[in-house]
């Protein structure tokens, strides 16, 4: 089984919630995500635990992408 | 891909064996869910655990005579497991849980026979709660992190 990224987006800014969400690739820096109906970018990405089998856990800041 | 493949890329269910993977994909219901439909409602007694197969809900906190703005504490999506602090702790859904994507589609698995499974089962049991408690503690760590 390939690697499993389990991550906590965290909104920088607002009253956003953020999302916990798996991911296929590790999100990288300056990245476009979109959670529900928002676009955002990736602002830092953190080690949250150590691996356990196939999933890295990570927490991840991302900021509003403004139009 | 079979489900009981598909259940070992969910967290709740690393470390399990092929054959004990298949046990629980035995016990799952599958349910697909418009935007808006309301999985869990606070206060409301509960006796399923779901597993987020495809799309996103919202988990909300109701009004309360403290605080009379409800408020959305966190989103989940796919692999993400909800509903089991009522299903370990029988007590009342601590929020409401709402469909806001789309369409959702999620695992649904019954108290009773996931809690004979793990009792009757002990590395089953061992494992799955143990991921259990993992998936809690990032969830603290992730509202943390919210609130930092």
């Amino acid at each position: 089984m390939s690697t499993i990224y389990k991550v906590s987006y965290v909104v920088q800014g607002g009253d956003h919630p953020g999302a916990i969400v798996n991911e296929d690739q590790k999100p990288e820096l300056g990245q476009k995500v979109t959670l529900g109906s928002n676009e955002f970018e990736v602002v830092e990405v953190v080690d949250l635990m150590p691996a356990r089998g196939d999933f890295n856990f990570l927490h991840v800041t991302v900021k509003a992408i403004e139009h | 891909m079979t489900l009981s493949e598909t259940l070992s890329q969910v967290e709740l269910f690393e470390g399990l064996e092929p054959d004990e993977l298949e046990q629980i994909a035995a016990i799952c219901e599958e349910r697909t869910l418009e935007s808006g439909h309301v999985v869990a409602k606070q206060g409301d007694m509960g006796d399923e655990l779901y597993i987020i197969w495809e799309g996103l809900v919202e988990v909300v906190h109701e009004e309360t005579p403290e605080d009379s703005t409800p408020r959305t504490v966190v989103n989940l999506g796919q692999g993400q497991v909800f509903g089991e602090m009522a299903l370990v702790d029988f007590g009342p859904r601590s929020a409401t849980v709402r469909v806001i994507s789309e369409s959702a589609i999620l695992q649904a698995i019954p108290r009773e026979a996931f809690l004979e499974m793990c009792q009757s089962h002990n590395h089953l049991g061992y494992v799955v709660m143990r991921n259990m408690a993992a998936d809690l503690s990032f969830k603290l760590r992730h509202q943390h992190l919210i609130g930092r």
